[in-house]
């Protein structure tokens, strides 16, 4: 059983390349916040890329996503949302 | 709306500006002058006159009959450290001046210190780049008139033949005298060249000099001679010396900056152009700076001398001519405190004006005698047009700076940068803005190699015969394009609305692109 | 060639984008000593998608998995070689027990992700002097194993010493490793050289090593790789007589003559077989029978 306490869990960095990718919950409904470099262009990119990913780890609680993007291509953020979503779900990692 | 020769629609009239038939950009070399010079008042200055010393800023800009609604100009040799026209703009609010036109060389982040005046109607237009908050103002539609970039060679030719007028020019002076004579080479604010005044000298009905250096009559060397000089101002301090200085003379160790730079020097070396006399402007960035110094290598390997180095000067450049590698220094503007000692004591280190730097309708710019020319973009697209002016999300960002004249002028243009900036590509379908036609732009240097433009087969050419011993990687265009786009995905469009920000004039003053006011972001 | 080998640290996702682009012979994607505790998995996680998007160049694709003595390694093992890398970098190998473990863990990953048995290689780093007394039995203890490498700080602590700028403390390991490593058939290849502002220094260690008889050597900064393939290529000179060498070895070949001479010199197989090794050193050939 996933804890109904308040939790919250990151992963990734701010350096060049890279996005933190903050989960915090219980929330709701998902929902995905994003800033920083790539924001202007590639805010809708961004947003199916975390839901992708939440929905292939079977996501299905509400959540509140926040990507701060400092220039992450689709691969990074990618990887930082699993890592950040696992950490915060507490299990194995795939 | 019409299309300009780079495919650019342009409303065929621009509140602000004007009428634009007539003046779409056609080609570039298309266009040529006709006609005469445009003058200067004239006056006098007899032994009754009086003295030229005016006192403080204020005073200066009272004796000079400056009236709201006219232009005035500045130059930017004192660059991040520029007191002046932040003193000057808060001078005219404080006299009750306003509606002012300003025509400065450039702008910079410490030139903020005006958006309060630009909301209050003291600033109500500018000519010239804008860059950093006040960009963001402008491109969010903060300035009631567009703003009008030109480059480097693109604004004396516009004084010259007319299109601006100046009403009163005031010069930033690191030294000057009280008949007005002024030089950039001495003074605690000391810049070097003053290139970029030297027009504005020639062409305002008058002209103050602003210096926090007086010295006895007369000064030398001179770089404006007084005989354009109406009146001299004297404030506490013109400049900061620490803003003053930009670039770096340190090669970077940033790999991609490096892998990028020695990819352009092998260009350039595999060009017909890399021969004794050889002539190259690579300016103060990283990655030109590297180009130089991978350069110096391979000159010093064949034996090659340089016949001169063209642009803004750093320290390096003044260390290769030490060297013998260079044999001239034609400077238009001194980056560093070596660059400006050096045109102070070293006869082969020559001051030139813009005019003389980059001007298309004069009888030959030093652009001209251009072998090689190394540039950055902030994007690039699959016709090799140049933007510089807009960033990824669209807001005016820099001037145009020397990068049309020197693309128009060397033989050889290479824009070198990196594939992507974090996830922004800098190679993409269509640029959101035209700085430079694709048409003066050779080649295209990233961490993958180097694209040339498929007009250059003898460039191409040269390279491949020269891959056969130490390799260029070769990547065409399409190729570039994909790969920008497959790394980065698809780009969300800029969303502006119909009002144009901003006009981006070829240096032969027709109008290549137009900048839109950014429309507001909802988050 | 493995002259240049370059580390990549697993968490940062600039370096492992961008590394191949330096050109270095092979990539070695560190989950190790440049991860800290804390970012193992996440750190996993970006190796093992970047490894699938498969964006190296030419580079021979490697991964430095965490020590066998930690809770990682397995996992380490289970998530990049269904990528298909082309080998793992093994560190604090003491024994050749260590590698038939590890051998034992890759090819049970190798099977149920449908790779070619026995495909993934093995880099024993010798971080111990118990390591390095095992060189040659480590390197014979599986047919995966294709180098084996000195290490650098924890070998020079474990030999209760510190890291010099002239190596003195790495100079008999060093001879000691190429030896093991001929004999067992597998390549030799030196720890990274750490000052990585300081190019002559890196050029006069490589030339050492080089001269040992070293294929190449760890890399912590791409800008020390043109200056280690500097060493390792043949010179103008030596690569013009190596090609007439090869070339009048051909030509007696075909005219079946066994032995054949060039300049009065006699060309023996050592003499060709060397003269290969720098043509394609030269990336002008890539045909090296070594077994001559």
């Amino acid at each position: 059983m996933e804890s109904m306490d308040f939790k919250t869990s990151q992963a990734g960095t701010l350096e060049s390349m890279d996005c933190l990718v903050t989960v915090t919950g219980p929330s709701d409904v998902r929902i995905i916040e994003v800033s920083g470099g790539s924001a202007s262009r590639f805010r809708t990119a961004i947003e199916l890329k975390v839901n992708e990913v939440l929905d292939g780890m079977g996501c299905d609680a509400g959540v509140r996503v926040t990507v701060q993007d400092n220039g992450a291509f689709g691969v990074v953020l990618g990887a930082r949302v699993e890592a950040a979503f696992a950490r915060y779900r507490g299990g194995a990692l795939s | 709306m019409e299309l300009n020769a780079v495919h650019r629609e342009i409303p065929p009239r621009i509140d602000g500006y004007g009428d634009t038939s007539g003046k779409l950009f056609e080609g570039a070399f298309a266009r040529h002058p006709s006609g005469y010079r445009s003058g200067a008042r004239m006056r006098s200055f007899t032994p009754n006159s009086g003295s030229k010393l005016s006192g403080s800023i204020k005073d200066a800009i009272k004796a000079s009959g400056l009236k709201s609604g006219m232009t005035i100009s500045f130059h930017h040799h004192l660059r991040n450290g520029d007191y002046v026209v932040n003193q000057v703009i808060k001078s005219c609010a404080e006299l009750g001046i306003g509606d002012l036109t300003i025509f400065p060389t450039a702008l910079f982040e410490v030139h903020k210190g005006i958006i309060p005046y630009i909301k209050s109607g003291v600033v109500s237009r500018i000519m010239g780049s804008v860059n950093g908050a006040i960009g963001r103002l402008v491109s969010e539609g903060g300035l009631g008139s567009p703003v009008v970039l030109r480059s480097h060679g693109g604004r004396p030719r516009a004084v010259i033949s007319g299109d601006v007028h100046i009403d009163v020019a005031f010069i930033a002076a690191p030294t000057a005298d009280r008949a007005g004579n002024i030089s950039g080479q001495m003074g605690s604010a000391a810049c070097g060249s003053i290139g970029y005044a030297f027009t504005d000298a020639e062409y305002a009905d008058v002209v103050v000099a602003i210096t926090d250096n007086l010295q006895s009559y007369p000064i030398s060397p001179v770089s404006i001679s007084g005989i354009f000089v109406d009146l001299v101002a004297v404030t506490d301090f013109i400049g900061d010396p620490a803003g003053i200085v930009s670039g770096t003379t340190r090669v970077t160790r940033d790999p991609l900056r490096l892998l990028i730079a020695k990819y352009a020097s092998r260009l350039i070396e595999a060009s017909p152009y890399f021969m004794d006399g050889i002539s190259f402007q690579t300016g103060a960035g990283g990655i030109p700076l590297a180009v130089t110094s991978f350069m110096r290598e391979a000159m010093k390997r064949r034996d090659i001398r340089a016949s001169f180095g063209l642009g803004g000067i750093t320290g390096y450049f003044v260390d290769l001519m030490k060297e013998g590698l260079v044999q001239k220094l034609m400077d238009v503007q001194s980056f560093d405190l070596e660059a400006a000692r050096s045109i102070a004591s070293n006869p082969d280190h020559i001051e030139i004006s813009a005019d003389w730097y980059a001007n298309p309708w004069n009888c030959g710019a030093a652009v001209n005698m251009l072998d090689v020319v190394i540039l950055g973009a902030t994007e690039v697209d699959v016709d090799f047009n140049a933007n510089v002016n807009t960033e990824a999300d669209g807001a005016l960002l820099h001037g145009i700076g020397g990068h049309q004249d020197t693309a128009a002028g060397a033989k050889l243009t290479i824009i070198a940068q990196p594939l992507t900036r974090g996830r922004i590509p800098c190679v993409v379908d269509r640029v959101h803005t035209v700085t430079t036609p694709g048409d003066v732009v050779d080649a295209i240097v990233t961490e993958f190699g180097v694209t040339i433009n498929p007009k250059r087969i003898d460039l191409l050419d040269a390279c491949v015969d020269f891959a056969a011993s130490r390799e260029i990687p070769l990547i065409p265009m399409d190729e570039l394009a994909a790969k920008a786009k497959s790394m980065c995905g698809a780009m969300e469009p800029i969303r502006t609305t119909d009002r144009v920000v901003a006009i981006v004039e070829w240096r032969d003053g027709t109008v290549i692109d137009i900048v839109r006011q950014l429309e507001k972001q909802v988050s | 060639m493995r002259r240049t080998m370059l580390y990549l640290p697993g968490n940062n996702p600039n370096m492992l984008l961008r590394g191949h682009l330096f050109e270095p012979d092979g990539l070695v994607i560190d989950l190790e000593d440049s991860v800290s505790a804390g970012e193992k998995d996440s750190a996993r996680i970006l190796v093992r998608d970047v490894l699938r998007g498969g964006e190296f160049g030419n580079c021979e694709v490697t991964v430095r998995i965490n020590a066998a003595d930690t809770d990682h390694w397995r996992n380490d093992v289970g998530a990049v070689v269904p990528c298909g890398v082309a080998g793992l970098r093994v560190p604090k190998v003491e024994n050749p027990q260590m590698v038939r473990d590890i051998d034992e863990e890759i090819s049970a990953v190798e099977a149920r992700s449908a790779i070619e048995p026995g495909s993934v290689k093995i880099f024993c780093l010798l971080e111990t002097a118990m390591g390095v007394w095992n060189a040659f039995d480590i390197a014979k203890a599986s047919p995966r194993v294709t180098a084996i490498l000195p290490g650098g700080e924890d070998l020079a602590a474990d030999l209760r010493t510190s890291r010099s700028r002239e190596g003195t403390e790495l100079e008999w390991i060093r001879r000691m490793i190429i030896v093991a490593a001929r004999a067992a058939g597998v390549d030799a290849l030196d720890t990274v050289y750490p000052h990585v502002n300081d190019d002559e220094g890196l050029e006069r260690e490589v030339g050492f090593i080089k001269q040992l008889g070293y294929d190449g050597k760890s890399v912590i900064h791409p800008n020390q790789i043109p200056v280690i393939h500097a060493v390792f290529n043949p010179t103008e000179k030596e690569i013009q007589t190596a090609r007439r060498i090869v070339d009048a070895a051909a030509e007696a070949a075909s005219r079946g003559l066994g032995a054949v001479s060039l300049d009065g010199r006699m060309i023996d197989a050592p003499v060709i077989r060397r003269a290969r090794y720098t043509l394609m050193r030269a990336g002008l050939s890539t045909d090296l029978e070594m077994k001559g």
